[in-house]
């Protein structure tokens, strides 16, 4: 994929550009007074951007639109700060096991990477990443009352501390909400799901597979962040605690009775497939309007709004999660956030640090938002003042009826930093568990069998 | 008759459905790189459609070309096949022909390393590498890929150096030809079978080569079975394109066993017993 060290290409390509200034100087020199403009934002933070000029550091991000629009703007960060930033795009499931070995092997090749909040708790039991307070509370690096932490979105800070301590600032994120055809579900005169139970007779009344619209979908497929990263809402939904008196507790009746009813949904109102599926395949399947619903990612709206592929444009509609038999409604706090590697020596650590603040700042947020010139602008901005501008919100309101106000009720109300288990051992809880939905999803063991087993699987990792 | 051509007629059908099960991907990926994105989705899947190279311009011109990652992968293949071929041919030559202490000690070291498993090797790979800064090089790949595809050749080779019958060798000495002369002038030319079959399976292991491309590479070598994995991204699937770039991935290696076709059948009978590579 593309690199950003210059190939040949690139300096091909800015070898034209470099003539094309030079014929066209004026129209070069009004272009560098306006790149000045744009940093003011940045200046009125009373910290120097140019304190470790010259220094190089290495970003892994995971190919997606928001990191494209984020790597489009590094020029502008070069020109702040003096500081050459290499990215590296490398996909989801790599990024974490690339990211690992450079933490553990301490090498320091990532400056700093997009990090799985559900990875916080390893990384901060090993001390591979620094706790972010030192360089927030350090005056002649961050300037409080210009960054605003407390603007950027509570649940994503709290997923991504431990033990009250930040490790990774979040850039973007995401909530999961209910997302359904209005079309169809006004048709039969329904309203969307307040309650699960609602949601299955919901998807009873639509689900018609001789027409090619089925029920529902909920992510099927095996994995810590496929199944296992809706089953666990349902989990909370349904009461279940991970950390029952102490101990790490996948079983039982809650965990029983929340994996009862995605076994049920999936398997009698979902296509068959859906086992197999990831959200992309869900986004795609309702785009092509074989699905009536599907509780995923607000992110996912951009796909199903894409009109180069989508059927259902101006017939979508969003809802927050339906309550569960707790009478809790509980959203994944998923976001991408940005820790300090370690492993690196002090200067190349600040570097990383301003690059940090400069990517969560409120001016990158919207920069990279409603104020990016490029086609596709983020669903996922990490801040509450980016969330209420009347700009922004106008762009998001483009997805559909509802869709900020599902949005940001979920934030605001549905997130429960206990979504998942934040242990570090994690990365091996998360897939034995996605193991037992999955075999209690295909019929290979019962619910309770399943769940018990996976109990007894994990009881030695937590012992280890 | 009846009989005869009824047997005839369910070998053959049997065959067809055997080859549709393995033609049919290759044939899906071509059809969907010719598509658009929509068209790819459509519901009943379209046989008739309007084809269209945006894919293909897309992946080769567009911003995420992968031009630089194909050229990526013709180094590393290329590099990987000519140095295990320059030290597989001699050694094996050793190994079939010559006496000397620890032969079958060797012979069995030379199968061992294929007997670990890839994925418990890419670690200690990975750190012998980030010390020595050979990480994302081509150096460094070639390195860890020799690890893997000379044993395989080196193996692959043997049987064939063996088969070879030794009179003909001695024929070569008695006319005052050197062991080096006679490996060039003789035995050579006689194995030109297997060597051909051993490019192609080395060079086809090194291209088609993923989970330590995955790890040891970087920014500036990235093979094309690396970055076409970025066309799945968290955001969606570009299935076009992923079959745009699926295709021109397949093409070398394609045209490479079109050109060595004739040695590979004959190489498959001759080693019908050898084993495929690591993958």
């Amino acid at each position: 994929m593309p690199s950003f060290t210059p190939t040949r290409r690139t300096l091909l390509k800015t070898g034209t550009a470099a003539a094309a200034f030079a014929t066209l100087g004026p129209a070069f020199l009004r272009q560098a007074a306006a790149q000045d403009a744009d940093l003011a934002p940045y200046k009125s933070a009373q910290i120097d951007w140019q304190q470790v000029s010259g220094e190089t550091i290495t970003v892994a991000v995971i190919p997606a639109s928001y990191f494209e629009n984020l790597i489009a703007l590094a020029p502008q960060f070069k020109a702040l700060t003096g500081i050459d930033v290499r990215f590296e795009k490398i996909p989801p499931a790599q990024i974490r096991q690339k990211s690992v070995i450079d933490l553990t092997s301490k090498t320091g090749t990532y400056a700093t990477h997009a990090a799985d909040p559900m990875y916080y708790a390893l990384y901060a039991a090993n001390k591979w990443v620094e706790p972010l307070d030192t360089y927030l509370n350090d005056k002649t690096l961050t300037d409080q009352a210009w960054f605003k932490l407390d603007d950027i979105i509570p649940a994503w800070r709290s997923a991504n501390g431990i033990d009250g301590k930040l490790y990774g600032m979040p850039y973007d994120g995401e909530v999961t909400i209910q997302v359904y055809r209005k079309d169809l579900y006004d048709a039969k005169g329904l309203k969307p799901a307040d309650t699960l139970e609602a949601y299955m007779s919901n998807a009873a009344a639509l689900n018609t597979p001789n027409e090619r619209v089925w029920g529902a979908a909920l992510r099927g497929v095996a994995g810590a962040g496929q199944n296992m990263y809706i089953y666990p809402s349902i989990f909370r939904e349904f009461g279940g605690d991970w950390m029952k008196g102490g101990k790490l507790t996948v079983n039982g009746p809650e965990a029983e009775a929340a994996l009862a009813w995605y076994v049920d949904i999936m398997k009698k109102y979902a296509p068959t497939a859906a086992a197999n599926w990831n959200w992309p395949d869900i986004a795609d399947a309702f785009s092509q309007g074989t699905v009536a619903s599907y509780i995923d990612a607000h992110s996912s709206a951009s796909v199903i709004n894409n009109p180069e592929k989508s059927k259902v444009i101006g017939k979508v509609a969003y809802a927050r999660w339906p309550r569960g038999p707790s009478g809790k409604r509980t959203t994944s706090i998923w976001n991408w956030g940005f820790p300090i590697n370690s492993a690196l020596p002090e200067k190349k650590r600040k570097a990383t640090w301003l690059f940090i603040q400069w990517a969560a700042s409120a001016e990158t947020q919207a920069r990279t938002a409603h104020k990016f010139a490029g086609p596709t602008k983020r669903s996922g901005v990490n801040r509450t003042s980016v969330w209420k501008d009347p700009e922004y919100i106008k762009l998001m309101n483009g997805f559909g009826e509802n869709f900020v106000e599902a949005t940001m009720g979920a934030l605001q109300d549905d997130t429960d930093v206990d979504w998942r288990p934040r242990v570090p051992q994690w990365p091996a809880i998360g897939d034995t568990m996605a193991t037992a939905i999955q075999s209690a999803l295909s019929g290979q063991a019962t619910i309770k069998a399943a769940l018990d087993d996976a109990q007894r699987r994990i009881e030695p990792m937590m012992r280890g | 008759m009846t009989a005869k051509r009824l047997r005839v007629f369910a070998l053959l059908a049997i065959s067809m459905i055997f080859l549709l099960a393995w033609a049919f991907p290759i044939l899906w990926s071509v059809l969907n790189s010719l598509k658009t994105d929509s068209d790819v989705l459509a519901y009943p899947p379209k046989l008739v459609f309007a084809p269209t190279w945006e894919a293909y311009r897309d992946v080769l011109f567009g911003s995420g070309s992968i031009l630089p990652n194909l050229l990526s992968s013709v180094i590393i293949s290329v590099g990987t096949t000519i140095v295990t071929m320059l030290m597989a041919v001699p050694a094996a030559y050793a190994l079939a022909r010559l006496r000397f202490r620890g032969k079958k000690f060797a012979g069995f070291y030379v199968l061992a390393t294929q007997m670990l498993p890839p994925v418990g090797i890419i670690i200690p790979y990975f750190l012998v590498l980030r010390n020595i800064g050979w990480i994302d090089t081509y150096q460094g790949i070639i390195l860890i890929y020799l690890s893997f595809s000379l044993p395989f050749a080196i193996w692959l080779l043997v049987s064939y150096f063996e088969d070879i019958p030794f009179e003909m060798e001695e024929a070569a000495y008695l006319d005052g030809a050197s062991r080096l002369k006679t490996l060039w002038r003789i035995i050579i030319p006689q194995v030109r079978g297997g060597i051909a079959v051993t490019v192609v399976f080395v060079f086809l292991n090194a291209w088609n080569e993923f989970l330590f491309a995955v790890v040891l590479s970087g920014n500036t070598v990235r093979p094309v079975t690396v970055a076409m994995f970025n066309f799945v991204s968290v955001e969606q699937t570009l299935w076009a394109k992923l079959a745009a770039v699926s295709v021109l991935a397949m093409l070398p290696v394609v045209v490479l066993g079109v050109v060595a076709q004739k040695h590979i059948v004959k190489g498959l009978t001759v080693g019908a017993v050898k084993g495929g590579g690591r993958r």
